[in-house]
């Protein structure tokens, strides 16, 4: 018999606004939130009511600086034409300054705007990770929210500040724009040899895949039990209803183990921020420890070997050529 | 309701994919170039395939000329290159030339037109504008000063690029192919309006690059690398750091080049590189190699050959800076691994095989008309 | 044996597809049925397979060994074991085995009256891999174009195939695939974590409770999508990484061949930027 799966939700309950718990600065939450319709079919109806304090503020506006920085530079870069920018928009960017100034400070234009929106956009950044460390507080809730971002900012921070500081120079970041990144991207991994062959990237990535693996086992599984409140995984933590029983047994039986309800979240937290933090430690390793990764893994024995069907032509910039297959001096 | 619509959805989207399937089924064929599994493959549309072959056909060679004859640097005037041909060889690499370069506008298009009286130029009774059979020798139109240096350069790639070029060569018709300026050339591109400005620079990337395969990568590869040698290599040759200073940024110059070097020969970089690594020679399959001869050959076709014509080439022929337009990969391959599939122009064209010294001055005392008696032994 | 505290009630006969009572047992924590004996029938000799085959190979490193498809001469023909044959053997394991995991995983939510979320979920994946070792090969005509069976080798195929289309990142539903699973890993961060917190809560706290769990979201991002939400949310952002994945694969060869980069000119030439 065709059962309902629970991927919309059928009936929309209309309640009150839940205003949430009190917290010491109430005062700064919005007076009260809206419901959305057509949000309420997928999850929570209600928007709002945010809290937005000092911190907040603050975050939002450097924030506001870099997204502008970045938008007006490209902007510029096609002579303030607006048709342009819309057509050109995905392949405009600010450009980090160019390798020859090393970590002193170029001319705005040359790069000294890109470290501005560099500068603006952390502080953004960091003033937005305090914001979620005391919105848990305030509540009385762990921290594990905020530690979980720090790991982003960490890779983050590698990638755009650490790293370039580790190779003297500022040129090795990240440009602000949507294809020029993935030019960088690019080059980074052919400039160093191959990054397939960087063991934190390879552990990087696991990780990425098992953590949407992971998410869709357990979206599936409380899914699966939401007819049952699976979805209440609080109450079930502490007071284990048929829910959980069948979710874990579901996974005993599949795969011979399981975990709890809380445990699942810590093979959840654990994969998720082990993606970024083995993936900033891939980035500082680059091109400080090790600069071709493809030879670093012929060294420690860890590259497939084939055997091609041609051979491979000597290197012509030794003086080899068809004429002169060993490149001896004439 | 909202399930008989879903219903009839989906047999909607199922039988569109169906077709799409259906029709992309062996739609593509394939060459592959490494180990199995190891993913060097060359995939293309069979229309695509089709259609490659159809742009690159090669015209029919002129039936050769009759042996003996005066040689050209006596029967005609102001012969500085060729001299050493006979003179029927001569005018039959002249009409291959006019089909190869300007078939629609004839001899004229180098030589000078003839004029009536008054010094206007005139036209025969079809209408159409005639060389002056009088002043072939004559070099008062740039073209014919610009073809000669386009002689001396042929002859120079097919007797010295062997590297590159090997038996096949090159003529005329690779590059030009039946056009009086090559489609596939380039300019210097207009500086960067916004450069010396508060905001706004693009330090020479950042825009939709058709150089580049249309991606953001470096706007000019060409004069860096093609002009000037830089160095294209960024790639350490050890695993640990300290023997290559190259940064990520050049990294991207590199690729932009080598971005036009795929589109243009109309492969992809498996042709030349096993991806897992790209510097290692002991990777790369044999085209590698060619393609560094081929980088090399462009910048000499471009120092010694093209730039020294700036101040013969017209305005109407420079660039937007005013410079004089130049050869890259696309020039002679225009999207064909090897020019013109491979197929070779030259052995039917030896005579533009390699440059030969030309032969001496004929002594006055003989005159005008040549004598067999004093035919120097011809060159060949 | 080894059962959970609470295990013995559910331990029920029924919710088979196939096979009837035959195979409705458990070995130890592992229920068996039908498709238990399937999949440990293809897993065992896929298995088999692969050792045999990397036997015959030049090393027994495990980050260097390395079955590869056939050669694209051989177009979708069988080729000969060791010249690819042995990696066609193991791909129609592999399908077996992960098409009765599926299956079995079916059986399993029937018996606990579960919804078939999860196997469902799992198809999609076993859809991925399906399309990059049948559907594409199949279209290009060749299985041949399957990738290859070792660790680092699939990575050297991955690069390879990628350079294919000169600048692989600039395949629209590569991006669209990319950005589903960054964002999965972020929701993933933000929920395990959002869980941890209530139940982890600061010393001298009680557990919290989904009025928590909402203000915490609604405090710092104006926005929670609830406690059935975020598990709609994951799953559907999984699933998406999945499927988008294995759009930017097929569509690479059957329906476009030039560079990735090359394709964005139909933005670049749209009639209204004139």
């Amino acid at each position: 018999m065709a059962q309902y799966q629970n991927i919309f939700t059928q009936l929309q309950v209309r309640g009150p606004i839940d205003l949430g718990p009190p917290i010491p600065d109430q005062a700064f939450r919005s007076r009260s939130g809206r419901l959305s319709r057509l949000i309420g079919w997928f999850g929570s109806a209600q928007f709002g009511p945010i809290y937005l304090g000092r911190l907040g503020v603050a975050s939002l506006i450097f924030g506001f600086l870099s997204f502008e920085i970045i938008g007006l530079n490209m902007f510029a870069s096609v002579g303030w034409n607006p048709i342009q920018f819309v057509r050109q928009l995905p392949w405009l960017a600010l450009e980090p300054p160019p390798p020859s100034y090393g970590l002193h400070l170029p001319p705005l234009n040359q790069g000294g705007w890109w470290l501005l929106a560099g500068f603006t956009l952390t502080v953004a950044i960091l003033l937005w990770w305090l914001r979620t460390y005391r919105r848990a507080k305030a509540l009385g809730m762990g921290t594990h929210v905020s530690w979980a971002f720090a790991s982003a900012i960490l890779l983050y921070l590698s990638l755009g500040f650490i790293r370039p500081l580790l190779m003297g120079s500022w040129g090795e970041a990240v440009p602000f724009g949507i294809f020029p990144h993935l030019d960088w991207t690019a080059a980074f991994s052919i400039r160093y040899g191959n990054l397939f062959y960087n063991p934190f990237h390879a552990l990087s990535i696991a990780f990425l895949y098992g953590s949407t693996l992971l998410f869709a086992m357990h979206g599936a599984t409380v899914l699966a039990v939401s007819h049952l409140g699976g979805e209440r995984e609080v109450s079930q933590i502490v007071d284990r209803g048929t829910a959980e029983e069948r979710a874990s047994l579901f996974w005993r039986w599949t795969m011979g183990f399981n975990a709890t309800f809380e445990s699942i979240h810590r093979w959840a937290w654990w994969f998720a921020v082990l993606t970024t933090l083995t993936g900033a430690i891939g980035i500082l390793l680059t091109g400080t420890a090790v600069d071709n990764w493809y030879l670093w893994a012929v060294k420690h024995r860890f590259a497939p070997e084939y055997t091609m069907p041609y051979v491979s032509p000597p290197d012509p910039a030794t003086g080899a050529s068809a004429a002169n297959p060993l490149g001896i001096k004439q | 309701m909202r399930g008989r619509i879903l219903a009839v959805l989906g047999v909607v989207v199922g039988v569109l994919l169906m077709l799409a399937l259906v029709n992309a089924f062996r739609a593509t064929s394939a060459v592959q170039t490494g180990f199995r599994g190891v993913g060097m493959e060359q995939v293309d549309f069979n229309t695509r395939l089709e259609a490659k072959l159809a742009a690159n056909t090669v015209p029919d060679p002129i039936p050769a000329a009759g042996e003996g004859g005066e040689l050209a640097a006596y029967a005609y005037q102001n012969v500085q290159v060729l001299g050493h041909l006979s003179s029927g060889e001569f005018t039959r690499l002249m009409a291959a030339i006019t089909t190869w370069v300007a078939p629609e506008v004839g001899c004229v298009y180098c030589h000078a037109p003839q004029r009536d009286d008054k010094g206007q130029i005139m036209k025969d009774e079809d209408g159409y504008v005639i060389a002056d059979p009088n002043k072939m020798d004559s070099d008062e139109t740039y073209q014919k000063r610009v073809a000669r240096r386009m002689i001396q350069m042929t002859l120079h790639l097919n007797g010295d690029w062997k590297d590159h070029l090997k038996e096949t060569g090159v003529t005329c018709y690779t590059c030009h192919r039946g056009q009086p300026v090559p489609a596939n050339l380039w300019f210097d591109p207009p500086p960067d309006p916004m450069a010396d400005r508060l905001v706004g620079s693009s330090a020479g990337q950042n825009h939709p690059n058709a150089a580049a395969g249309v991606s953001s990568l470096p706007v000019d590869p060409f004069r860096p690398f093609l002009v000037s040698d830089e160095q294209i290599r960024v790639i350490a040759t050890a695993a640990l750091p300290g023997t290559d200073r190259q940064s990520i940024k050049q990294a991207e110059w590199s690729y932009s080049l080598m971005m036009h070097m795929s589109s243009a020969l109309g492969v992809n970089c498996t042709y030349c590189h096993n991806s897992r690594s790209f510097g290692a020679w002991d990777a790369s399959p044999p085209p590698r190699a060619q393609a560094w001869f081929g980088i090399r050959m462009v910048r000499d076709i471009n120092k010694n050959y093209l730039e020294p014509l700036a101040g013969t080439f017209p305005e109407n022929r420079l660039g937007p800076n005013g410079d004089v337009p130049k050869a890259h990969c696309g020039t002679c391959h225009a999207g064909a691994y090897k020019p013109l599939l491979g197929v070779s122009m030259l052995k039917d064209y030896q005579v533009l095989a390699r440059a030969q010294p030309q032969p001496p001055p004929r002594p006055p005392e003989q005159g005008a008309a040549s004598t067999p008696a004093q035919e120097p032994t011809p060159a060949r | 044996m080894a059962l959970l505290s609470f295990e013995r009630r559910y331990r029920v006969r029924g919710g088979t597809l196939v096979g009837g009572d035959l195979f409705d047992f458990w070995i130890g924590p592992f229920y068996v049925g039908f498709f238990g004996v399937t999949t440990a029938f293809f897993t065992i000799l896929g298995t088999a397979l692969i050792l045999w085959a990397a036997a015959l190979g030049p090393t027994w490193n495990p980050w260097m060994i390395n079955i590869a498809p056939p050669p694209i001469t051989y177009g979708l023909a069988f080729a000969p074991l060791q010249e690819g044959g042995f990696w066609q053997l193991i791909t129609i394991c592999a399908l077996g085995a992960f098409v009765s995991w599926a299956l079995r995983q079916a059986e399993i939510s029937r018996k606990l009256g579960m919804g078939y979320h999860v196997p469902i979920a799992y198809g999609v994946a076993i859809f991925a891999y399906f399309t990059l070792v049948v559907i594409r090969p199949v279209l290009m005509g060749a299985w041949g174009f399957g990738f290859p069976y070792g660790i680092f080798s699939h990575l050297d195929w991955v690069s390879n195939v990628g350079y294919q289309y000169l600048h692989f990142h600039y395949n629209p539903a590569h991006m669209i695939a990319v950005s589903f699973f960054f964002t999965t890993c972020l929701a993933l961060a933000l929920h395990g974590g959002l869980i941890l917190s209530a139940v982890n809560p600061q010393k001298g706290e009680a557990t919290k409770t989904a009025e928590y769990e909402d203000a915490f979201f609604r405090d710092t991002l104006g926005y929670s999508i609830g406690a059935l939400g975020i598990h709609r949310l994951g799953l559907l952002l999984a699933l998406n990484a999945g499927f988008w994945s294995a759009v930017c694969i097929v569509i690479s060869g059957p329906f476009w061949s030039r560079g990735w980069p090359e394709w964005w000119s139909w933005w670049l030439n749209l009639p209204i930027w004139n």
